[in-house]
C-alpha cells in the first residue's frame, strides 16, 4: 500500500511534466494539424541558455524565466521560419518539416557548441525529500505537481475566458469554419505556438533541473514523451493530452518498480508494448475526439 | 485484363535493370577515378539504396511517413549478427546470451532468412496497430507509432547487453570474416529494385496508392486500406531486413546507434529528395545525397582545398566544420519539404516513361460505345426480383441534431430513383449511412436478402452499392485511365459476373481524349463524369449519385441526365440520385422521394410529387424564400 502510494506520487510528478509537454504538442496540433517533432528542441535551446547563464554565475531564480522566455521565442521563430511556409500542406510534409527543424537545431548545437554532454549546477533543493508518515516525498515532485496544476488552471482560464482561447478552441474544432467566422488564422497560429512554447518552457525548467546537463540530442526524449502522451490521450484533444501525459508517467513509474529486476531496464520496451496494445484495441486513444465526416 | 504483361511486368523489369546498370556504372566510374578511398563509399551507397528502396515500398505506396523502418532494420541486424557470428566470438561479447543462442551458427544466407523471419513477425504485430490507429486517427498517429518503435528498439538494444552486447561493445564478426564480395549486394539491390517496381504495379500496390490519394473514396469503392497497407509493410520490411543484414555484415559489427536517429534521417532524406512516390526517385535520391554528403564531409574537413583552390578558408571556418554533413541532411530535408515536397522526380518512373514513348507509336482507336442493354446482362445470375435496395426507418443523431428521423425508401434494380430535399434535409447523410461512412442510431438497410447495416464501407461497395461524392473525390495523382482501371481491378476480384470494359467506359464518359491526363488537372464537368465512370467500372448493382450535376450549367446538366441513364442501363445498375434541383431530379427519375428534416414527406412519380401540397410547402416554399 505504502509502495503504491509512493509510486503514485512519483508517477504524478513525472506525468505532470509529460502532461505539460503533451499539452503543448496538442495545442499546435489543434490549429495546424501539425505534430511537432521539434517540440523537444525548445528544451534544448532552454538547456543551453541555462548552461551559459548558470555558468556566468546567475542564480536559478533569474535563469528560470529566461529558459521559459527562450522557449517561447524559439517556438515563435520556428513557426515564422519553417511552419508558416507549409501551412495547409499534407500530413507527410508537415511531419517531415518538423522532423527537419528538429535536426537542424540539434545539428547547429552539435556544430557550434559541442557534441559532448555539458553539466551545470542543479538547484540544491532538487534532491531534498521530506516525510509524510511512511512516504518519502521529493520536494522536486511537490513543486512540479503544484506548478503543473497552476499552469493547467491558468491555461484552462485562458482557453475558456479569453477571446484568444475561444478562437483557439474553435480553430482546433474546425479550422476552416473558424476562419469563415472571422478567426484570424495568423493570430491564432502564432498564439498557439507561443502557448506551446510557454508550456514547453515550464516543463523544460523542471526537465533541466532534474537532468543537470545538456547535449545537442537532449530534446529527443522529452519530444518523444510529449508526442506519445498526446497520442495516447487522443490526438486533437487538449484534455486527452493531459490525461495521456499523466497515464504515461504513472505507467513508467509503476512498471519500473513492479517488473522483475532482470527486465526492469527494459521498462521503455514494456511501456511501448502496452501502448501498441492500446492502439490495437482502442485505436483512437483514451479520449475520443468526434470529427464530423465531410463528404 | 490485369496485369498487362508489357506495361506491368516486362517494362518495369527492363527499366529496373537499366536503372541498376546506370546507378552501378556511376559508382564504379567514380571509384576508378578515386581509387580505393572511394570503394567503401560506393559499397555503402549500394547498401543504403537497398534500405531506401525498402522504405519506399511502404512510404511511397501508402503515403504514411515511417520512422520505424530503421527500427525494423535494427531488429534484423541484431538477428542476423546473433545467428551469423561464430560461437567463439559471441563468447567474448555475450557469454550469457539467452535461449542458448550462444551455440548457434548459421551460414550468412540462412542468417538473413532468420533475420527476415524475426522482423516480419514483429512487423505483423506493429502493422496491425499501425493500420488500425491509422484508419481511426489518420496517418499522423501511425507515424508516431513508428517513431516509438524506433526508440524502443534502440532502448532495448542498449539495455539488453546479454543479447546485443549493449551500448559500447556491440556485436562483432571475427576480423576478416565480414562481407568480402560485392556480388550479394548487387543481386540484392537489383532484386529490391524489381520488387519495389513490381509491387507498385501490382494490384495491392495500386490499391494502396488509391487509399493514399483518398482514403474515404478508396474505401467507398471496395478497397480495404488495412490489408493493402499491411501487405506493403511486410514486403518493405523484408527488403529492409536484407539491406540491414548486409549493412551489418559489411560493417563487421553492430551497435545500437548504427540503426537510430542519424541513419533514419539519412535514409528519409534520400527518399524524399529523390521523390518518395517513385522507385526511380528513391535511387536518384540515394545518389544525390551520397554525393552531397560526401562533398559536405570533405568541405567540413578541408574547406575549399577539396577543389584544389588555395582560397584562404579562414573567414569561412565557421561553416566548414566537422559535423557539416548532419546540418546538410537536415537542411536538405527541410528545403525539399518547404519548396518541393514531392522531391526531384515526383512520381516519374523510367519504365513508365519508356512505355508511354513505346505506346505512342501504336495508335489507339476510340473504343466501341457501350451497348445500351448489355447483350448478356451483367448480373444475369442475380435474382432480379429479390435484389431491391431497401432502406428502412433510418435515424442518425449528430450530438443533439437529428439528421435522419425514420427515413426509408426502396429502389428496384432497373429504376432511377430521385431523392430530393432542401439543404440540410439529410440527403447526404442517408447516402453516408448506406455506404457505411456514418453509423445509424436506428433502422436498417439491405440489398436483396443481404442486410448491410453496420458493415464497413469496403464490404458495402463490394456488395454492389457504389457512390459518387458531392465534393468530388478522385485519385488526383492518377490518370483518368488509372482511376477507372483501379475500380475495374477491385471489380475483377470482388464482383462476380462480367465487367464493363474500361476503355469503353472512359469513352462513354466523354473522357477518351484526356485519358492520360491526371485526374486533378480535369475541369469540373470532366471530373464529375470521371467519378461516374469510376463507379460504373465496379459493375455496381446500384449507383448512388450525390449531386452529380452540382456546379454544372443547365446544358451540361441536361447532357448528364442522358449519360447517367445510358451508363446505368449499360452496366445494368439501378440508380439513386440525390439533388436539390427539382428540374434535374424530375428530368432523370422514374420515381421521387422528398426528404425534409430527416423524414420522407412524399413519394411517387415526378408528376405526383410536384402536385403534392406538402412538398410545395416544405420544399418549394423553402426555395422561393431563398430566392426572394
Amino acid at each position: 500500500m505504502t509502495e503504491l502510494a509512493q509510486n503514485l506520487i512519483d508517477g504524478l510528478g513525472r506525468g505532470s511534466i509529460y502532461a505539460l509537454l503533451a499539452l503543448g504538442v496538442a495545442v499546435v496540433f489543434g490549429v495546424m494539424h501539425l505534430l511537432n517533432f521539434a517540440h523537444g528542441e525548445l528544451i534544448t535551446v532552454g538547456g543551453y541558455v541555462a548552461l551559459w547563464t548558470l555558468g556566468a554565475g546567475w542564480s536559478w531564480y533569474i535563469v528560470t524565466p529566461l529558459i521559459v522566455l527562450s522557449a517561447v521565442l524559439t517556438s515563435l521563430a520556428i513557426e515564422r521560419v519553417a511552419f508558416s511556409r507549409v501551412r495547409g500542406s499534407s500530413d507527410f510534409t508537415l511531419l517531415l518539416t518538423s522532423f527537419g527543424v528538429h535536426f537542424v537545431i540539434s545539428a547547429i548545437f552539435l556544430l557550434y557548441v559541442s557534441a559532448s554532454v555539458k553539466p551545470f549546477d542543479r538547484p540544491s533543493w532538487v534532491t531534498n525529500t521530506y516525510s509524510v508518515g511512511p512516504l518519502n516525498i521529493e520536494v522536486y515532485d511537490t513543486v512540479v505537481i503544484l506548478v503543473t496544476v497552476l499552469t493547467l488552471i491558468g491555461t484552462t482560464l485562458l482557453l475558456q475566458r479569453t477571446m484568444f482561447g475561444l478562437s483557439l478552441r474553435a480553430a482546433a474544432a474546425d479550422f476552416d469554419t473558424a476562419r469563415l467566422m472571422g478567426v484570424r488564422s495568423d493570430t491564432v497560429i502564432r498564439g498557439a505556438f507561443a502557448l506551446s512554447g510557454l508550456l514547453a518552457g515550464i516543463a523544460g525548467v523542471f526537465w533541466l533541473m532534474r537532468a543537470g546537463s545538456i547535449s545537442p540530442g537532449a530534446g529527443i526524449t522529452p519530444m518523444l514523451k510529449g508526442v506519445l502522451a498526446a497520442l495516447i490521450g487522443g490526438l486533437g484533444s487538449l484534455r486527452g493530452a493531459v490525461i495521456g501525459g499523466l497515464a504515461l508517467g504513472l505507467a513508467e513509474v509503476l512498471l519500473r518498480s513492479r517488473l522483475p529486476d532482470s527486465i526492469a531496464s527494459l521498462t521503455e520496451g514494456v511501456v511501448f508494448l502496452l501502448i501498441a496494445l492500446l492502439f490495437i484495441f482502442r485505436p483512437q486513444g483514451l479520449v475520443t475526439v468526434k470529427h464530423a465526416v465531410r463528404v | 485484363m490485369f496485369p498487362r504483361p508489357g506495361r506491368d511486368i516486362g517494362f518495369p523489369i527492363a527499366g529496373c535493370a537499366l536503372l541498376f546498370a546506370v546507378f552501378l556504372a556511376g559508382g564504379l566510374i567514380y571509384e576508378s577515378f578515386q581509387g580505393r578511398a572511394a570503394e567503401r563509399l560506393v559499397t555503402v551507397m549500394l547498401i543504403d539504396a537497398i534500405i531506401v528502396l525498402g522504405i519506399q515500398i511502404y512510404v511511397g505506396n501508402t503515403g504514411v511517413l515511417s520512422f520505424g523502418h530503421i527500427g525494423f532494420g535494427a531488429i534484423a541486424g541484431y538477428a542476423f549478427a546473433v545467428f551469423a557470428i561464430s560461437p567463439e566470438e559471441k563468447l567474448k561479447r555475450i557469454p550469457d546470451a539467452p535461449f542458448g543462442l550462444n551455440d548457434v551458427l548459421l551460414n550468412p544466407a540462412l542468417a538473413v532468412a532468420v533475420a527476415i523471419g524475426v522482423t516480419v513477425v514483429v512487423a505483423l504485430v506493429v502493422g496491425i496497430g499501425l493500420a488500425r490507429s491509422g484508419a481511426e486517427s489518420g496517418a499522423v498517429a501511425a507515424t508516431v507509432i513508428t517513431l516509438a518503435l524506433l526508440f524502443v528498439t534502440h532502448e532495448v538494444a542498449r539495455n539488453w547487453p546479454d543479447l546485443t552486447g549493449g551500448n559500447r561493445a556491440g556485436l562483432t564478426f571475427k576480423v576478416g570474416a565480414a562481407l568480402d564480395s560485392r556480388l550479394p549486394i548487387y543481386l540484392c539491390l537489383l532484386g529490391a529494385l524489381i520488387l519495389a517496381r513490381l509491387f507498385a504495379q501490382s494490384r495491392s500496390g495500386k490499391l494502396a496508392v488509391a487509399a493514399r490519394e483518398d482514403n474515404l473514396a478508396a474505401r467507398a469503392m471496395g478497397v480495404n486500406p488495412l490489408v493493402q497497407q499491411t501487405a506493403a509493410l511486410l514486403i518493405s520490411v523484408v527488403v529492409v531486413s536484407v539491406g540491414s543484414s548486409l549493412r551489418v555484415y559489411e560493417n563487421g559489427s553492430i551497435l545500437p546507434d548504427d540503426f537510430f536517429f542519424n541513419y533514419t534521417l539519412l535514409t528519409l532524406a534520400m527518399l524524399i529528395v529523390g521523390g518518395r512516390n517513385s522507385v526511380t526517385g528513391a535511387l536518384v535520391g540515394v545518389a544525390v545525397m551520397t554525393v552531397g554528403r560526401e562533398l559536405a564531409r570533405r568541405l567540413g574537413q578541408d574547406g575549399f582545398e577539396v577543389f584544389g583552390l588555395s582560397l584562404d578558408a579562414g573567414p569561412l571556418d565557421w561553416i566548414f566544420r566537422e559535423n557539416l554533413q548532419t546540418v546538410f541532411l537536415g537542411l536538405a530535408m527541410l528545403g525539399f519539404m518547404i519548396f518541393r515536397s514531392d522531391g526531384l522526380l515526383g512520381d516519374w518512373e523510367l519504365d513508365a516513361w519508356l512505355w508511354r514513348r513505346w505506346r505512342r507509336r501504336i495508335p489507339e482507336d476510340q473504343p466501341e460505345p457501350l451497348a445500351e442493354v448489355a447483350p448478356v446482362g451483367l448480373h444475369a445470375e442475380v435474382d432480379r426480383e429479390g435484389a431491391a435496395l431497401e432502406v428502412h426507418d433510418l435515424a442518425v443523431d449528430f450530438g443533439g441534431f437529428r439528421a435522419l428521423d425514420g427515413a426509408g425508401l426502396t429502389v428496384a434494380p432497373d429504376e432511377v430513383v430521385g431523392l430530393i430535399g432542401p439543404n440540410g434535409a439529410g440527403k447526404t447523410t442517408l447516402v453516408n449511412v448506406i455506404t457505411g461512412i456514418v453509423e445509424p442510431s436506428a433502422g436498417w438497410f439491405k440489398l436483396g436478402e443481404r442486410e448491410l447495416t453496420g458493415a464497413p464501407s469496403h464490404d458495402i461497395a463490394r456488395a454492389g452499392l457504389l457512390r459518387t461524392f458531392q465534393n468530388l473525390r478522385l485519385f488526383g495523382a492518377l490518370t483518368v485511365r488509372q482511376n477507372v482501371e483501379l475500380a475495374a481491378r477491385v471489380a475483377v476480384q470482388h464482383r462476380p459476373g462480367s465487367h464493363p470494359p474500361v476503355d469503353a467506359l472512359i469513352a462513354e464518359a466523354g473522357l477518351w481524349d484526356v485519358r492520360d491526363r491526371r485526374a486533378r488537372e480535369l475541369d469540373y464537368g470532366s471530373a464529375r463524369r470521371l467519378e461516374l465512370a469510376r463507379a460504373a467500372a465496379m459493375a455496381p448493382a446500384y449507383l448512388l449519385l450525390d449531386e452529380p450535376t452540382s456546379g454544372m450549367s443547365d446544358a451540361e446538366s441536361a447532357e448528364m441526365i442522358g449519360r447517367i441513364r445510358h451508363m446505368a442501363a449499360a452496366v445494368d445498375a439501378g440508380v439513386l440520385v440525390i439533388d436539390h434541383d427539382l428540374n434535374f431530379i424530375t428530368g432523370i427519375s422514374d420515381r421521387i422521394y422528398v426528404l425534409d428534416q430527416g423524414q420522407v414527406i412524399s413519394a411517387g412519380t415526378p408528376d405526383e410529387v410536384q402536385a403534392d401540397p406538402a412538398v410545395r410547402a416544405a420544399y418549394l416554399g423553402a426555395e422561393s424564400d431563398a430566392e426572394g
